[in-house]
């Protein structure tokens, strides 16, 4: 038995592995997509698209939290969090993908403008009038127009895409050269690349979320999206690093600490969210001005004032699923230190969290009658279909990037920080 | 066995591991012993009352008479004399308020939010900024017990029976304030004495060894016979910890309470859903603003360069930058929803600020809150402490201009141009909030005499001799552990 000890098991198992999973994530990706494009044909363009968007920015969410975690990691020179930050590294491989899945929705603007975001069509009916004649429109027009939403997604993305570039080569390299300068660069990378990140994904939620109902504003919205991307992006972690743990990947190098430590953050975020998500809706909620209150009220009832179904979403899924659930459960340290168990609760927040999207994107699709078509319906299935779509690709591009570089950073110069991290 | 087993876990990819060389910086500087460190914080209590500290006492008490003072007029002839008028009823107290309760926030924030993050380096600043949160709370206080009018009555404040059977509004902020900045006051004095009493009963048996068996006695009476026992630590640790977890919360409600005041309302300006993160990141800011100021003085009249290292400075000046960006940023989006939403009021309120009656104001706000902390990203600054201290100064008062702003802008110009007015503060006003940096002054000093200004032994924890892996590396033992095997 010990004498197995000098003749450590290999570190990583067979390329083959990850090649497999690599390629079954991408069928269901192409699988995913396809059964959307089949959704275009049943439900009509509309609701694929908005479905798609749905897929698209949770997804993207999920790579904006693996941006914020690497960022947030150079900027306050962590160590803890060495050994878990390849796999995050490895995420983050999937942003030229995501700009490529946005794309439809780019083209869908240009080519049938007013599809998914209405301001785009001077003509679409609102409130009587048209946006065209609508005089809050007419006031945002400088900031809601196709022009700028285009050139702001394709910055959105290049920054994204150039940052996500600059970390990982520094930090690859870093594995074969041991210079400290990669640190260096990281550090002022991320210095920078925080402020980048943060204007970013607030100027990226209120123009593909918040403005799917324009006359709407809240100015919490952008560090709602921010609180989004931090869980998603421990949640999706945690993941990662369980079934790297069960694989053997991570066995010996990671110990019950690590996992606590990003459990622990994860239920931080759980609290910040809740206290984020709340405090936007008490100060609409209070002050009952009509201007705000819309957005919630077509969230509770419909236009003859019976409750609809995203009332109940809001209640079940948002206030107990989103929050009240994970916290009571992240409160115990058992919970938070048993990789199966927290597995699981973060497969729940991954859940939520798409459930959250669906309650902030998909009331903008409305019935005949104008009320918003409700949660349970057939678009529910295509959300489904495009979150596989674009989840298999971006799994597919983790699992791309992973066999590409050592496990774990081998030349960081906190890796043994890490690798010896107790409480 | 288990020993054997942990060997065998040992992936290869461990014997690949070869970091970089960055080192950590040291916590405390030329690898001072544990009687050093004791000495050098105890020395402070001990040694015979420097001059300094008797002009700083008699300056900060004279100033502090002008609190006194004013208050005083304002008890005998009524809140009148203040200047606070139809349509900015609220005026200088609330703004004084909100300052010294951002102020009072970077404590907690040291001690129990980087307590829980294990952030080692807080060990060397949370015991002053601890104190600075409970002297900056009870400048607070002044301001609203006083605002009441006659303030024999304050206790109506608190939900007692009476016998007009009258009850408060349960459904204002500024009833929650109560609640929660009394209860954010009382764990803060809790926790603060709770992590001194170790370093209390180092000064009993010191001052019992001098011969100073008054003194001693004191100290000891507030050390609760604290032996240094194993229970004794255990319970100690376990306290601190729960005293940790419970005041991360109530240093988040306080600030945020504090901001629904204001945002629970329809005022243009004031109703804005970002208000309350942007004010917890606003008192951070602040706090370790104040932070600064007081720090550094202290540690060059005591020489404590080893203990509060330029790596502290480093770190307090990182946090200043990241906060100070928060708050640019939550003016940024302020403006730009104000833009966004169309509502004229909002537009009108936000262009008053820049370019409005208090436009200077708005701008200093601006240059201090916003411009100022910018600095702080050349480390050719962060190591000028001499510059870093004025840097703070400027972060101290471009946060009392930001309340001033949010108040007065909105206030003085609302919906009705028929109400409009502007807010011109009294000499009393003035000399009952210049006097608050007297109180404030009065008690820290009193603070820096009298009870230990680090925390000991927690400073003794973060030592390389009280590291129980200190060197050794888990590389190096395996790898010797499996030749032995």
């Amino acid at each position: 038995m010990t004498s197995h000890a000098a003749t450590a098991p290999a570190a990583l198992p067979a390329e083959t592995t990850t090649a497999s999973a690599a390629s079954k994530a991408l069928t269901a990706g192409i699988a995913g997509i396809a059964l959307t494009i089949v959704g275009y044909f049943v439900s009509g363009a509309q609701v694929a698209a908005m479905s798609w968007l749905v897929g698209v920015t949770y997804w993207t969410a999920m790579a904006i939290g693996f941006l914020l975690l690497v960022l947030i990691h150079h900027v306050v020179d962590a160590s803890w969090s060495v050994v878990i930050r390849r796999q995050w590294e490895h995420g983050l491989a999937s942003f030229k993908w995501l700009a490529l899945l946005f794309l439809p929705l780019l083209i869908s603007a240009w080519v049938k403008p007013g599809l998914v975001w209405p301001w785009m069509d001077l003509s679409h009916p609102i409130h009587g009038g048209t946006v065209g004649t609508d005089v809050l429109y007419a006031k945002k027009a400088g900031f809601l127009n196709l022009n700028m939403f285009t050139g702001m997604t394709v910055g959105f993305f290049g920054s994204w895409i150039l940052l996500s570039y600059l970390l990982r080569k520094a930090s690859f390299s870093q594995d074969n050269d041991g210079a400290a300068k990669w640190t260096f660069m990281n550090r002022r990378t991320s210095a920078v690349g925080v402020i980048v990140a943060a204007l970013s994904l607030t100027f990226a939620a209120v123009y593909w979320v918040k403005s799917l109902e324009y006359h709407w504003f809240s100015t919490m919205y952008g560090v709602w999206f921010f609180a989004n991307c931090m869980r998603g992006g421990l949640s999706l972690g945690i993941i990662i690093m369980v079934w790297l743990l069960h694989r053997g990947d991570y066995k010996g190098v990671y110990n019950t600490n690590h996992i606590h430590c990003i459990s622990t953050l994860a239920f931080a975020f759980t609290v910040f969210w809740a206290y984020v998500t709340f405090s936007q809706y008490f100060l609409i909620w209070n002050a009952n001005v009509p201007e705000e209150t819309f957005w919630y009220n077509i969230r509770e009832i419909n236009a003859d004032g019976s409750p609809n179904q995203w009332k109940y979403v809001g209640i079940i899924a948002i206030l107990f699923g989103h929050f009240v659930v994970p916290f009571c459960l992240m409160l115990s340290y058992r919970f938070k230190t048993t990789p199966v168990i927290i597995r699981r609760i973060a497969v729940w927040i991954l859940a939520v969290i798409l459930i959250d999207m669906c309650y902030n994107i998909l009331p903008a699709l409305k019935l005949p009658n104008g009320d918003p078509q409700p949660f349970f319906s057939i678009t529910l299935l295509w959300v489904l279909t495009s979150v596989v779509g674009v989840g298999g690709v971006c799994v597919w591009s983790y699992l791309k990037s992973f066999p590409t570089t050592k496990l774990i950073p081998i030349r960081d110069p906190r890796i043994v920080e890490s690798l010896t991290h107790h409480e | 066995m288990a020993h054997a087993e942990h060997v065998t876990a040992a992936p290869a990819i461990l014997q690949e591991v070869k970091p970089a060389d960055v080192p950590r910086a040291e916590l405390v500087e030329h690898n001072r012993s544990f009687t050093w460190i004791t000495d050098k914080i105890c020395g402070i209590i001990e040694d015979k009352t420097p001059a300094w500290w008797w002009v700083c006492f008699s300056v900060a008490c004279l100033v502090a008479c002008f609190t006194v003072g004013g208050i005083a007029y304002v008890v005998a002839t009524g809140v009148g004399v203040w200047g606070h008028r139809s349509p900015v009823n609220w005026g200088w107290p609330i703004v004084n308020f909100v300052f010294w309760i951002g102020i009072g926030h970077a404590g907690t924030l040291i001690s129990a939010i980087l307590c829980i993050l294990r952030q080692k380096w807080r060990t060397s600043i949370n015991r002053s900024a601890e104190a600075m949160t409970i002297f900056a709370v009870v400048c607070a206080g002044i301001f609203p017990v006083f605002h009441v009018g006659r303030v024999w009555y304050a206790w109506y404040l608190f939900p007692l029976p009476n016998s007009n059977v009258i009850w408060q509004n349960f459904r204002s902020p500024l009833e929650w304030d109560v609640f929660a900045v009394s209860t954010y006051g009382t764990v803060s004095v809790l926790f603060w004495y709770v992590g001194m009493i170790p370093d209390l009963a180092v000064l009993r048996d010191r001052f019992y060894a001098s011969g100073n068996r008054i003194r001693s006695f004191l100290y000891g009476l507030f050390a609760m016979g604290w032996r240094g026992s194993s229970r004794h630590w255990s319970n100690y640790e376990m306290a601190y910890m729960i005293l940790a977890g419970v005041a991360t919360p109530l240093v988040l409600s306080v600030h945020t309470i504090v901001s629904f005041d204001f945002a629970v309302s329809l005022i243009p300006g004031w109703h804005t859903t970002i208000f309350p993160p942007y004010f917890v990141a606003g008192a951070i800011f602040s706090g370790f603003g104040m932070v600064l100021t007081l720090l550094l003085p202290l540690r060059a009249i005591y020489k404590l360069e080893d203990l509060v290292t330029q790596y502290h400075i480093d770190c307090m000046c990182k946090i200043t930058l990241a906060t100070g960006t928060m708050v640019g940023y939550a003016y940024a989006m302020e403006f730009f929803i104000a833009w966004y939403g169309a509502n004229p009021y909002e537009g009108f309120t936000f262009i008053n600020r820049a370019f409005g009656p208090y436009a200077w104001a708005y701008w200093i706000m601006i240059s201090c809150n916003v411009i100022t902390p910018q600095f702080f990203w050349f480390k050719s600054v962060r190591n000028n402490t001499t510059f870093v201290w004025v840097l703070s100064l400027f972060v101290n008062l471009g946060m009392w201009f930001e309340r001033f702003v949010i108040i007065c802008t909105s206030l003085t110009r609302d919906f009705l141009p028929s109400s409009w007015g502007v807010l011109s503060p009294t000499v009393v006003d003035i000399f009952t909030f210049f006097g608050t940096f007297g109180v404030f002054s009065v008690l820290f000093l009193l603070f820096v005499r009298f009870l230990p200004l680090m925390a000991m032994a927690e400073i003794k924890a973060v030592t390389p001799q009280a590291d129980p892996h200190a060197g050794h590396n888990i590389l190096t033992d395996r790898a010797a552990a499996a030749g032995k095997h």
